[in-house]
Order: C-alpha cells, then sequence, then structure tokens
C-alpha cells in the first residue's frame, strides 16, 4: 500500500470518530451506573471520588437500602429470568419454522410464489401497535394476558417473517451440488435437509437464531401490554418501571444506569457472535437469486 | 433451482415446498389477519367505556382521523421522524461502512464493536441518550458548557428540537446494521478496478461515484427501505425517551394510538389511526417489493455479490 501521509492521517482521524461515535454513549452509562446518586446530579462529566457497586448490588438485593424503594428493583434481577424464558424459547421455535419456510422458498419453484413472499413481507412492515388491541382482546379472551406463552406467541408474529426472509436468501446461496447428491443417493427431503442443509448452513442459522433472541429480549411493546406489571413481567418493561424518565415519583438514574447496563450484557455477547456470521448473510439480494 | 420431479414421500418437490410455506402462512394468517379483521371492525364503532356499548358509525372515525388535527400532526411528526432518520443512518452506516473497509490495524475489532448499538435494545438506548443529553448533569453539557459552546443547562430535548434527537438515537441503534448491509455490498468490489482508476488519476470522489456507488447501489436501496419502515414501526424508544413529550412535540403516530388506546379508551378511533399507518406501511412495502424483484441493471453485478460469501 502506497499512501500519503495525509492520507492515513485522515483515515486515523475516521476510525477514531466511528470508534467514539459508538463507544461514547456506552461509557457515559457505565459511568454514572458506579457514581453515588448525588454525586451523579452534580454532573457526569467528572472523576467518581468514591466509585461504588452500590447500584448493582441493590439490583440483586444486598444492599441495605433496598427498602426505601419497596423491592422496585426485584423486578430486573426477576425480569432477567423472565425475559430468558421468553426469549429463549421465541428463538428456538422461529428458527426452526423460518428454517423450514426459507428452505422452500428459496430452494424450490411453486405457484403463487411471488404473492406469497409478498404475503411474508407484508406481515413484516405491520406496525406492531397497530394490533395490539386485537391482540390484547383476543388474548384475554383467551387467558393469555399475563402468560408468557401469548407474549412467545406474539414474538414470533413478529420474528418469523424477517428470518423467513433473511434464510431464504441464504439458502439460495449454498451449493446445491452436495443436496443433489444425496437426493439421488435416495435421502429424503426432509432427511437432505437435516443431513445435509442444516450442517452446512450453520453460520445463517445460528445468526436467524441470534436475531429473534435479540428481539425478544427488547422488545416493549407487547411486554407492557401483554405481561407489564405481572409477575411475568420481562426486562424492558422492567426497566421501564423504574426508568426516571417515565416513572412517577422520584427515582434514581444512576439504579437505572446500572440495571441499563446488566441488562445488554446478554445482547452484546451475541452481537459479538453474530458479527461473524453476518457477513455470509445474503440480505442484500435475496430476492433476484432465482435462478 | 432444483428441478427433481421425481415422487418422494409422495409429494413432488413444489409440493413439499408449498405445504411447507402454506403452514407458515396459515398460522401467520391466524395471528395476524384476524386480529386485523377485528381492528377494522373496531374502526366502523364508536365505543363508550362507560356505558360499555359500541355503536356502528360507518367510515366516521376514518373521517375524523383523517381531517382531526391532532392525527394530522401525528402523521406529520412521523414522516419527519422517518425522513431525518433515514439520511442520518445512510450517512452513518455507509460512512462507517467506507471506514472499516479500509486497512488498518484492530479493524476486526472495531467491526465487532461497532455492531453493539445495535444489539441493545431502544429502552437502553433512550438510557444513553438521556445520559448524553440531560440537561443539569448530562454529559454533552457537561463539557460543552464550560467551553462555553452551549448555556448551563441547556435543553436539548426542547419543543423544537426533541424530534430531531430522538431520530440521532435512533439512527445510532439502527445504522451498524445497514453497515454491515455496505460492508458486504462493499467487499464484491475488485480492488483492480480501484487501480485502474488510479492510473487515469480519477480522484477520491470521482473513484466513489463511478466505482464505489455502481456496486452497492443494491445496498442503498435496502437500507433505505429498511429504515423508512423501522422509523414508520418506532415505538419502543420514543415511548422510553420522550413518551410524547415535551407537550406532545414527539407524540408520532404510534405513540398517539397509543394513548387513543390505554389512555382513552378510545378503540375505535385507535383502529382507524391504525389503519393509516398500516397503509403507510403498505405503500413501502410495494414499493420495497417492486425494487427488490425487478432485476437489478447489471447481473454480473448481483452474481459478483454471492460469491465471495460462498467462498469464506
Amino acid at each position: 500500500m502506497n499512501r500519503s501521509p495525509n492520507l492515513k492521517l485522515f483515515i486515523a482521524l475516521s476510525v477514531a470518530f466511528v470508534l467514539l461515535w459508538t463507544i461514547v454513549p456506552f461509557f457515559w452509562m457505565l459511568w454514572a451506573s458506579f457514581m453515588h446518586e448525588s454525586e451523579l446530579t452534580e454532573g457526569i462529566v467528572q472523576g467518581i471520588d468514591d466509585p461504588t457497586l452500590d447500584n448493582y448490588k441493590r439490583i440483586f438485593g444486598f444492599a441495605d437500602k433496598e427498602a426505601i424503594f419497596g423491592g422496585q428493583t426485584k423486578l430486573i434481577a426477576n425480569g432477567f429470568l423472565n425475559s430468558l424464558l421468553v426469549a429463549l424459547p421465541t428463538a428456538i421455535i422461529s428458527t426452526v419454522v423460518a428454517t423450514l419456510a426459507g428452505y422452500a422458498f428459496g430452494r424450490f419453484q411453486f405457484p403463487a410464489k411471488t404473492g406469497l413472499l409478498f404475503g411474508l413481507l407484508l406481515t413484516r412492515v405491520l406496525p406492531p401497535v397497530a394490533i395490539l388491541i386485537p391482540y390484547f382482546t383476543m388474548f384475554r379472551t383467551i387467558g393469555l394476558v399475563g402468560d408468557p406463552g401469548g407474549l412467545i406467541l406474539t414474538y414470533l408474529t413478529g420474528i418469523i417473517p424477517l428470518l423467513s426472509w433473511v434464510l431464504m436468501g441464504y439458502f439460495a446461496t449454498l451449493p446445491i451440488e452436495v443436496e443433489r447428491a444425496a437426493r439421488i443417493d435416495g435421502c429424503s427431503r426432509l432427511k437432505v435437509l437435516w443431513h445435509v442443509i442444516i450442517p452446512m448452513a450453520t453460520p445463517g442459522i445460528s445468526a436467524a437464531f441470534i436475531i429473534a433472541f435479540l428481539f425478544a429480549w427488547n422488545e416493549l411493546l407487547f411486554a407492557i401490554i401483554l405481561v407489564g406489571g405481572t409477575q411475568w413481567q420481562t426486562l424492558s418493561p422492567a426497566l421501564l418501571a423504574i426508568s426516571p424518565l417515565t416513572a412517577v415519583g422520584y427515582s434514581p438514574i444512576a439504579l437505572f444506569s446500572a440495571a441499563s447496563a446488566l441488562s445488554i450484557i446478554p445482547p452484546l455477547i451475541l452481537a459479538l457472535i453474530f458479527q461473524r456470521y453476518i457477513t455470509q448473510l445474503n440480505i442484500v439480494d435475496p430476492v433476484t437469486i432465482r435462478e | 433451482m432444483i428441478a427433481f420431479r421425481r415422487k418422494s414421500g409422495g409429494l413432488t418437490d413444489p409440493q413439499f415446498a408449498l405445504a411447507i410455506v402454506i403452514g407458515v402462512l396459515l398460522f401467520h394468517v391466524v395471528i395476524i389477519i384476524v386480529p386485523l379483521f377485528y381492528s377494522f371492525w373496531l374502526s366502523l364503532h364508536e365505543t363508550n367505556v362507560i356505558l360499555r356499548s359500541s355503536d356502528y358509525v360507518g367510515f366516521d372515525l376514518w373521517g375524523e382521523v383523517l381531517f382531526e388535527e391532532e392525527t394530522q400532526t401525528a402523521t406529520l411528526k412521523s414522516l419527519y421522524f422517518a425522513a431525518i432518520s433515514v439520511v442520518f443512518s445512510l450517512v452513518i452506516s455507509l460512512g462507517m461502512a467506507l471506514v472499516l473497509n479500509q486497512e488498518f490495524p484492530f479493524r476486526g475489532v472495531l467491526r465487532a464493536l461497532i455492531l453493539l448499538p445495535w444489539a441493545v435494545s431502544e429502552v437502553v438506548t433512550a438510557t444513553m441518550w438521556t445520559v448524553m443529553l440531560e440537561p443539569s448533569w448530562g454529559f454533552f453539557n457537561g463539557v460543552l458548557a464550560p467551553l462555553g459552546i452551549v448555556d448551563e443547562g441547556n435543553v436539548w430535548l426542547n419543543r423544537d428540537w426533541a424530534l430531531f434527537w430522538l431520530s440521532v438515537a435512533f439512527s445510532w441503534h439502527l445504522a451498524p446494521l445497514g453497515t454491515f448491509f455496505f460492508l458486504a455490498a462493499l467487499q464484491t468490489i475488485p480492488k483492480d478496478l480501484y487501480n485502474a482508476a488510479r492510473i487515469d488519476r480519477a480522484g477520491v470522489i470521482s473513484r466513489f461515484y463511478y466505482v464505489t456507488l455502481p456496486h452497492i447501489r443494491y445496498a442503498v436501496l435496502i437500507v433505505l427501505v429498511v429504515v423508512t419502515v423501522e422509523a414508520f414501526r418506532q415505538f419502543d424508544l420514543v415511548f422510553a425517551m420522550t413518551s410524547g413529550g415535551p407537550g406532545t412535540t414527539t407524540q408520532i403516530l404510534p405513540l398517539l394510538i397509543f394513548r387513543y388506546n390505554f389512555q382513552f379508551s378510545q378503540y375505535g378511533l385507535a383502529s382507524s389511526a391504525s389503519f393509516i399507518l398500516i397503509i403507510i406501511a403498505t405503500i413501502l412495502a410495494v414499493a420495497y417489493f417492486v425494487l427488490m424483484t425487478k432485476r437489478s441493471p447489471s447481473k454480473r453485478i448481483v452474481k459478483s455479490v454471492k460469491m465471495p460469501e460462498m467462498a469464506e
């Protein structure tokens, strides 16, 4: 590479800018989470005189001050468990269904394919808030309000179209020869899928699983409506419940920062795994790869 | 495409595929179309919570929604939010992709890092940006006020700029996804093209315009549509960060619908407003689909997009 010093400097500056843009908000949230509330309200841009783990301790119920907040922070620890109980089944079921659908869409020609694809896509652009009341009413009738099952069902409808779309593009890019050979050797279609396609498609399927998990872990709107305030409350509504932005009355931002910081640990780990796979997903142009 | 016509398990290949697809779609019909019809029914009925009655009023509520100032304003705010978010997300994601496509030490680490904002939830995004923007102790004022750039206690989320800052936070959260789309496209551009352009003494700008842009045109389109759709669907971030305030200045359409539902129990009005949102979203989806299925200008480019990915 024969680069002029000027170009090198420019690239270095751009890299620094990208880095700052990405991590500065993370940094200050973490910074706030180690401060005492009284110190924080004087200004966040200062050294921490007396860094504390109190905010984190309180979330796990190890601090004396807990009584003041009426066990509010227990919601966070509880929300962690509930989010896991909702996100895992959502991710598993939607990945299985979307793998089948994506395989069917990506590999085969069949009547009305374009129309059916469009139907799939349309469900993706549907604003969640638009079907809120019908869902709420329906679920209340069959007793799924306040039940994690209802929430999982809702998330499945939200995420399966997207995953199918992504996996469709991915399956279309996989080499077809191995599959064809297996079929000629007498493997059934599902056997081919299980023994040939899925091992080949592991990166794409893992990525799909992570997308689904993140979606269910992060979602707020349906979680508020369906399980908000119940014992099944997931992490996002639990965070909002102690948020100084929306909560009624006094609510400490340092504690809220600590809770938020804890809540992003699973997503961050998954994102780091995910970024190895995402470049292999052909989200760029799934439809035109038909021939 | 597989073209087996041989029978296996009693089904031909198209039948097999169709069976799966119809299964998946049936699930969706039950869980989406049925609620939509119910929502449509609601939109034709005026509900009275106190009397627990609902009277058929035809399309009156639709008219009310279309001509009421409140809903018109909310729709405009949604459009504004989407427009700003699209511009920001596009610029940020393309900029980051161009930087990450250069060679520099620890590039892999930075590539992993920039995806993180996408992984955190909207609620946490709201937390982080509140820490940045909070007037009395937030980061921006903490740095800028001592330098005299802004006044002490400058309110960033004021009536005029709150929606703008929401778009910034939203773009911070969403742009990394676009970056990865762009990176995938950028990696397909043969290095020779740049070398040839350099030999022809093409400057940075003309190299971008004549070499880079044609190869990433498709990715640009997809990022545009993804961001637009997400911006129109967005509820979580705005609800967590401003809840529509100050006043109603950041009350975009999904928030208004939420308030109609849960604050005023105006289910009919909420459902009618939902259909406006659905119609906007559908128009976008149709545009999306038409653009996606249209053959891209050069097939060679499309082919080259997927080849390196298979090679990895």
